[in-house]
């Protein structure tokens, strides 16, 4: 069969939404139909896969490339909250409770290297904050984050993480791509790419970056790589909406709807002389879908209708300033979640412009102070959101992500009062959706220096985000330059014990 | 519909082609000399290999591409690219690694016990022996014709169809398309064509001026005014641009580094220049290609860009593991090595840096063989060497000669210093001597780097540690940053060594250089993070750099040491002579126009001194294999008879030389296959960049081959238009002269049923315009774009800190009212425009960019600063033009966006408009409309 009948970049024909619906998957005059998503638009049966695995290519409709569309195989999950924590949370300091270091404080047992990311290497320092036992499982949480703390039974963690690099950039791109160079899909443009969203009023994949700004990997964080453009990361907060999102000042309202009326006009009649193309048909759709997200984006954004209560447990007011920009932006994530949204992703810290660990995790000096400033920030309104998603219902059908790019090290820095990166060991945690509650997967080694038991890759974690959203990490594929790309490259293991 | 000289037929042209398939892809390995064999194969070998190794590895089954059941597949070793055998040598070969469990991810056999150490004996005395294998010692490895790609085979010279077509790719169309039962669509109008031909080939919608007169042309010749209308635009300084868009799409090159602090990178856009100026003059392709690869050895230092196009991660950013920066120099030579491979090869090489090629006969030794060609590239910024009638160089010269008049006036009163921005020179009389010793008159002191050169070569850094020198510095310092090695490694930037004298001690740092033998000296040239001016620009911390004060001696034959420069003193002589106020005055003038005007650092690539190359097992630079010399793939016969040695330059001459030759079929093809894709809007290979068994077959392969062999040899109206091989603008005017691409691109239903994607071109295919087109064409239509060419960018963002990210200050103003081409190309920075349309974030190579619809397309073109205000200038132009009639003023505006009249169903649709100041809403409209967005 030659595989170039099948292809249409262009001058895609003769679809309307009906017939689109009537064919589609049917036979492959149809499946011609369905390329415009699709890469270079080679079919699954004239690609070799590296993996052996023929690729799902997901039945987008060009007329509407948003429309949910059916995951792989059924699992709880629909929508998933991604909360990406830049800079590098220290996993000993927090989730990952190693009574080592306290015997081993201010010594340097054998095996501690020279020089590490950021230069020479001091002695093994104990946790600076005090771990305590949590909950019904009695599981060791420490003090820097008493909010999420309190819900250490409602969370599944993973302590046998390990990357690929020990440089921030690279870590994040890593973490949400898969990949440590840049210009790869991100996991939420993957995802909508596969499954479309619920609600087409809004972005079917909104990034919610830190009051401060973008995390060092920029845009390449939720950036769609090498996926068509209508799969990126919509980029909006609680007080900063997309841009060229509202009327421009100068125009009426009634100059816009003149405005919309003539294209609509000129775009009718230009379609009498192409009639049911399929290109055409979706930029007027997109049109209308445009003017409808200018009314639902800032209502979504509006949180004046928020109870006082619920402005008060995210912590709006009553901390830092950052503590409530931050805050309100859980609240939109939450509503964003609400009206269906397919993949948030919040972010809370941002590129080093400001200096050494006060825009993010990083922490290479004095880690009690730039720790403790960015736990004050994350804690309650992070638990606060998850609690409100909770009792909301909304985890039946929510995965909830907490990550962060590496780990910290157990010993110091020569300075003496911060840690440096840490690829070899670091904790993330999950819950919601189709995750056990009060689990913890895999361990570090004794210092939490590197993954001991059950190492789990990033490709582990990143299969298994796939899966919990019941996308097979093999068969999620689109072909560019010449592979059949992946969110997990060649590689990656569903981590099947942390699934419920 | 154009005279077309009859084809010509070719086959002596091709005979040679042929030839050499022969010699592809004999991969020879020469049996060894037959030794007294202690080892019996079939008794002693063959069970243990059959017992252990053939279940996975044998007949049936090929593990990880390996059999261990031939002796020449041994040789050949599987995907891992090491040689299971390496006869004579066990300690080489991987079998006996894997059987010795040495690596226990790899450790052989899988599942069962190690093999007893008396068996692993047998296997490494066989080996020792010359693994002698009875009936295989002459079989040779080569590949199978199914592993070789139909593109790698030579171009064929298919013979042109009869179909009484005059242009050939007609014929070759129509006789598909007649066995589809189809044919061609009927000739679109003159205002279509003339939209579509300026589009395709320049970027730029015409003039409604253009368009009319094309029109009227057309009705007395409708063919000769085509002609010369192709013509015009093949020979509009707008062309290259169009073109050169193309190009940097393919290879992702971008003004930034990509990664953490994304930084600047200074005067990249020279290359862009390049590009846009080799496409305008139809450069040869070939030609084209080889300076890019080696612009340094033939005077087009500017070209050599492409080398760096890609992303890098900063020396800075990369951390203080020597392993990690081990890995991030691979990844440095794997983007190089991935722009060649798309861009002129169609092949993704960087798939065989782990493994051997999944798909196409790339070993994983051919690969680090091509990266051994591109070993002495590095990611950075030199002076480009420029043909000497460029007036940078002449300018130079020119200003050099009034330096060299001041310096000589200096140099009789005594010693100077000279401040070059990003460094400072030191100026003595000259001096031979075994030793420099530099004492800087403070207590602290940073180095990047320290050069001491001669007046008679001004090129020879004779402190540099590769040129023998060594350096020691005052005993008992503070080191703050890095070790000393940093100040003569011939290396700029952040790494720069530091110290201090410690608290409550006396004493200044000092720096000593000893040389290997006595050396002429009279200049020294210092500075702290010379990065920051040579390779980087926009950045709100970029400090000057600062004079310390110094004493610098040299040593005497006797072993004493004499002073010869001291800041001091110079400000002494200054104050005496005021005549050396004025030389120095005018020297900082004339140095300060040399910075300007003269060769600026421009970040197109800096070469070193290569260094041996190795297979990195698996591809971690951690684990060095087997060293290998510098040669294109094998398979394309890309022995460049070279060794290590070679210098860097005749490695990459070498290797375009064997990119261009005769021997490899794939830049021809790739390119002309690009060509059409642009034209066409899909190519014959829809995989534009993969030409290997992953990618898509030809639809058409003849007339492929029959274009590529037009191509490297044209034949058709060639002496017309004195056409030389390897002509690009060639190739396009015979693709935009063809019935296919002259005819409508009307649907019609009963052709769409029997090929819906249009690809057999029984009309053309309309698509949507790119990014760059809808910009450039609002700026056409509002008189607004400034045709200058080349030039920095013109800038969208803030001056930003060094970790922080680009922001979009103003991307609609008038500073802005270039073409897009000339817009700072940012990686993965959102213009807050034209990102939604697809427009690549030069992240990762992009053969051809995807067609997304989004919202955000038309939030963008709707509410965006630059559309409100073209909107208002294309109302004020038609208003203009029409001495205010607002009914014609209305149809202008459709002239202006449309290129041709308005319907009357578009006359309808704005009807309602009635003030002039609503005419801006109309503009609106339009350019968000279906009609101006896609190419008909």
């Amino acid at each position: 069969m030659n595989n170039a009948e099948h292809l249409l970049p262009q001058g895609r024909h003769f679809l309307d939404r009906r017939s689109f619906l009537k064919t589609a998957g049917l036979s492959t005059s149809s499946l011609a139909l369905l390329q415009m998503l699709q890469g270079d638009g080679l079919l699954a049966e004239t690609v070799r896969t590296a993996g052996g695995k023929e690729p799902i290519r997901p039945k987008i409709d060009p007329n509407d490339p948003y429309a949910a569309r059916q995951p792989h195989f059924t699992m709880p999950a629909k929508q998933v909250l991604v909360i990406y924590c830049p800079g590098a949370v220290s996993h000993v300091d927090t989730f990952d409770y190693k009574p080592a270091l306290e015997k081993f404080h201010g010594k340097k047992p054998p095996g501690i290297p020279d020089v590490t990311f950021e230069g020479p290497t001091g002695n093994i320092a104990k946790p600076f904050w005090k771990f305590r036992p949590r909950g019904e499982t009695g599981k060791m949480v420490s003090d820097l984050l008493p909010n999420l703390a309190k819900q250490t039974d409602e969370l599944c963690f993973v302590h046998s993480l390990h990357t690929e690099s020990s440089a921030h950039p690279q870590g994040e791109n890593f973490m949400n791509t898969g990949f440590t160079m840049e210009g790869f899909p991100s996991f939420g443009a993957w995802t909508t790419y596969a499954l479309g969203t619920e609600n087409e009023n809004l972005p079917a994949f909104v990034a919610i970056n830190d009051p401060r700004g973008l995390a060092r990997s920029g845009k390449n964080n939720f950036g769609n790589g090498f996926l068509p453009a209508a799969f990126q990361g919509t980029d909006f907060s609680a007080t900063s909406p997309p841009k060229n999102l509202g009327r421009p000042e100068q125009l009426t309202g009634k100059d816009d709807a003149t405005t919309r009326d003539i294209i609509q006009r000129l775009n009718a009649h230009h379609l009498e002389q192409y009639p049911g193309d399929a290109d055409l048909a979706g930029r007027i759709a997109s049109y209308e879908l445009a003017g409808r997200m200018q009314m639902s984006i800032p209502d979504v954004m509006n949180l004046a209708g928020e109870s006082a209560a619920t402005l008060a447990s995210y912590g709006v007011e009553g901390g830092s300033e950052l503590r409530g920009s931050y805050a309100q932006n859980c609240i939109l994530a939450r509503r964003l979640l609400e009206r269906g949204v397919r993949v948030v992703q919040l972010f809370n810290g941002s590129d080093p412009s400001g200096g050494n660990g006060i825009t993010n995790w990083d922490s290479h000096q004095n880690i009690l102070k730039t720790h403790a400033m960015q736990a004050e920030i994350m804690d309650q309104p992070t638990a606060a959101l998850l609690a409100d998603l909770r009792e909301r219902g909304m985890l039946d059908h929510t995965l909830v992500v907490w990550a962060t790019e590496f780990g910290r090290m157990p010993f110091l820095q020569a300075n003496g009062t911060g840690r440096d990166h840490n690829p070899d060991a670091f904790t993330c945690f999950l819950t919601g959706a189709g995750v056990k509650r009060a689990t913890s997967y895999g361990t570090s080694d004794e210092f939490g220096f590197k993954a001991a038991e059950n190492p789990a890759s990033v490709y582990d974690f990143n299969a298994t985000l796939l899966h919990l959203m019941g996308l097979d990490h093999e068969r999620l594929t689109f072909y560019h330059n010449g592979l059949e790309r992946r969110l997990t490259n060649v590689h990656g293991h569903v981590l099947r014990d942390l699934i419920a | 519909m154009i005279q077309h000289a009859a084809p010509t037929h070719r086959s002596n042209f091709c005979s040679a082609r042929l030839i050499l398939l022969c010699c592809l892809a004999t991969l020879y390995l020469q049996a060894t000399q037959i030794t007294e064999a202690a080892i019996d194969f079939e008794k002693d070998i063959q069970p243990i290999l059959e017992e252990n190794c053939w279940h996975c590895h044998g007949e049936d089954e090929q593990e990880s591409g390996l059999r261990l059941d031939k002796r020449a597949m041994m040789l050949r070793g599987g995907d891992y690219g090491l040689p299971t055998l390496v006869p004579g040598h066990p300690e080489k070969s991987y079998l006996i690694e894997v059987v010795e469990h040495r690596d226990p991810d790899m450790a052989m056999p899988t599942d069962g016990d190690k093999l007893p150490e008396q068996q692993i004996e047998l296997l490494r005395q066989w080996i020792t022996d010359g693994a002698q294998w009875p009936g295989q010692m002459n079989d040779k490895i080569a590949y199978t014709a199914e592993e070789v790609p139909w593109s790698f085979q030579p171009v064929a010279c298919p013979s042109v169809p009869d179909e009484h077509e005059q242009n050939p790719i007609d014929a070759f169309l129509l006789r598909k398309l007649r066995q589809k039962s189809l044919h061609f669509s009927k000739p679109a109008n003159p205002a279509t064509l003339i939209r579509r031909a300026s589009i395709v080939l320049t970027g730029l919608p015409p003039t409604p001026e253009d368009v009319l007169s094309f029109q009227k042309s057309c009705e007395t010749d409708a063919d000769g005014a085509y002609i010369t209308l192709i013509e015009q635009l093949l020979e509009s300084p707008h062309f290259g641009e169009r073109w050169a868009q193309h190009w940097l799409d393919v290879i992702r090159w971008a003004e930034t580094n990509g990664s953490e602090s994304n930084m600047y990178r200074k005067n990249a856009w020279i290359y862009r220049d390049y590009v846009i100026r080799a496409f305008n003059e139809d450069k040869p392709y070939n030609e084209f290609l080889t300076e890019q690869i080696a612009g340094d050895v033939v005077g087009h230092g500017d070209a050599t860009g492409f080398l760096v196009s890609g992303p890098h991660v900063p020396v800075a950013t990369v951390g203080q593991e020597p392993s990690a920066r081990r890995q991030a120099r691979a990844d440095r030579m794997d983007e190089i090595l991935q722009t060649v491979g798309a861009s002129a090869l169609g092949v993704t090489i960087g798939c065989a840096r782990c493994h051997n090629h999944k798909f196409d006969p790339i070993t994983i030794r051919d690969y680090y063989s091509l990266s051994a060609v591109f070993q002495d590239v590095e990611f950075g910024s030199r002076y480009p060497e420029l043909d000497e009638r460029h007036p940078r160089r002449e300018a130079a010269q020119k200003l050099n000669k009034e330096i060299a008049k001041q310096r000589y006036r200096l140099r009789d009163a005594g010693t100077w210093q000279e401040d070059w921005a990003g460094y400072g020179e030191i100026h003595f009389p000259s001096a031979t001597t075994n030793a420099v010793r530099i004492t800087f008159l403070s207590r602290y002191i940073g180095l990047d780097e320290l050069e001491i050169f001669g007046l008679h070569d001004l090129q020879d850094n004779v402190a540099s540690s590769e040129s023998g020198a060594t350096v020691i510095a005052a005993p008992g310092m503070e080191v703050l940053r890095n070790e000393l090695w940093k100040v003569n490694d011939g290396e700029y930037g952040t790494e720069r060594w530091a110290a201090r004298v410690p608290q409550g001690e006396k004493g200044n740092p000092w720096l000593e250089f000893q040389f290997t033998k006595p050396t002429e000296i009279d200049r020294i040239r210092l500075s702290t993070n010379r990065e920051n001016f040579f390779d980087t620009d926009y950045l709100t911390d970029l400090k000057p750099f600062n004079f310390p004060k110094y004493r610098i001696e040299t040593q005497t034959a006797d072993g004493t040491w004499q002073t010869v420069a001291e800041s001091e003193k110079n400000s002494q002589l200054n104050k005496k002579f005021s005549f050396r106020q004025d030389a120095l005055q005018k020297l900082q003038r004339l140095i300060a126009q040399f910075n300007t005007e003269g060769p600026r650092p421009s970040f197109v690539g800096r070469f070193k001194t290569p260094g041996p190359t190795h297979v990195f097992h698996r591809g971690s630079p951690e684990n060095p294999r087997d060293e290998v010399a510098p040669a294109a793939p094998l398979v394309l016969v890309g022995d460049l008879q070279l060794d290590s040695n070679a210098s860097g330059q005749a490695r990459r001459e070498a290797f375009a030389d064997w990119l261009t030759g005769p021997t490899n079929p794939l830049p021809a093809r790739v390119m002309v296959n690009r060509m059409w894709h642009h034209v066409f809007g899909q190519g014959i290979v829809t995989t534009t960049g993969d030409f290997g068994f992953a990618g898509a077959k030809p639809t058409h392969p003849e007339l492929l081959d029959w274009l590529a062999s037009e191509f490297t040899e044209p034949t058709i109206m060639a002496s017309a238009h004195s056409v030389r091989p390897w002509s690009v603008k060639h190739i396009l005017r015979l693709l935009v002269t063809s019935r296919a691409f002259t005819q409508e691109s009307k649907p019609d239903e009963e052709a769409l049923s029997i090929d819906g994607t249009s690809s057999l071109l029984w009309r053309f295919p309309p698509r949507r315009l790119e990014a760059e087109v809808i910009r450039d064409a609002i700026l056409v239509a509002s008189d607004s774009l400034r045709p200058e060419l080349g030039g920095p960018s013109y800038r969208i963002h803030n001056v930003k800190k060094r970790y922080a990210q680009w922001q979009v200050l103003d991307n609609y103003s008038e500073e802005t009212w270039r073409r897009m081409i000339y817009q700072e190309r940012m990686r993965r920075v959102d213009d807050c425009m034209f990102t939604a349309f697809d427009f690549p974030d030069c992240g990762q190579v992009r053969a051809k960019r995807p067609v997304s619809t989004t919202p955000l397309q038309a939030l963008n073109l709707m509410n965006s600063p630059f559309v409100m205000s073209q909107s208002k200038l294309i109302a004020e132009r038609s208003l203009e033009n029409t001495d205010n009639n607002l009914p014609a003023a209305l149809d202008r505006c459709f002239e202006l966006l449309l290129a041709r009249q308005p319907t009357a169903d578009e006359k309808a649709a704005v009807q309602s408009i009635t003030n002039p100041k609503d005419l801006f809403l109309v503009c609106r409209a339009i350019l968000n409309s279906n009609a101006f967005t896609f190419l008909e």
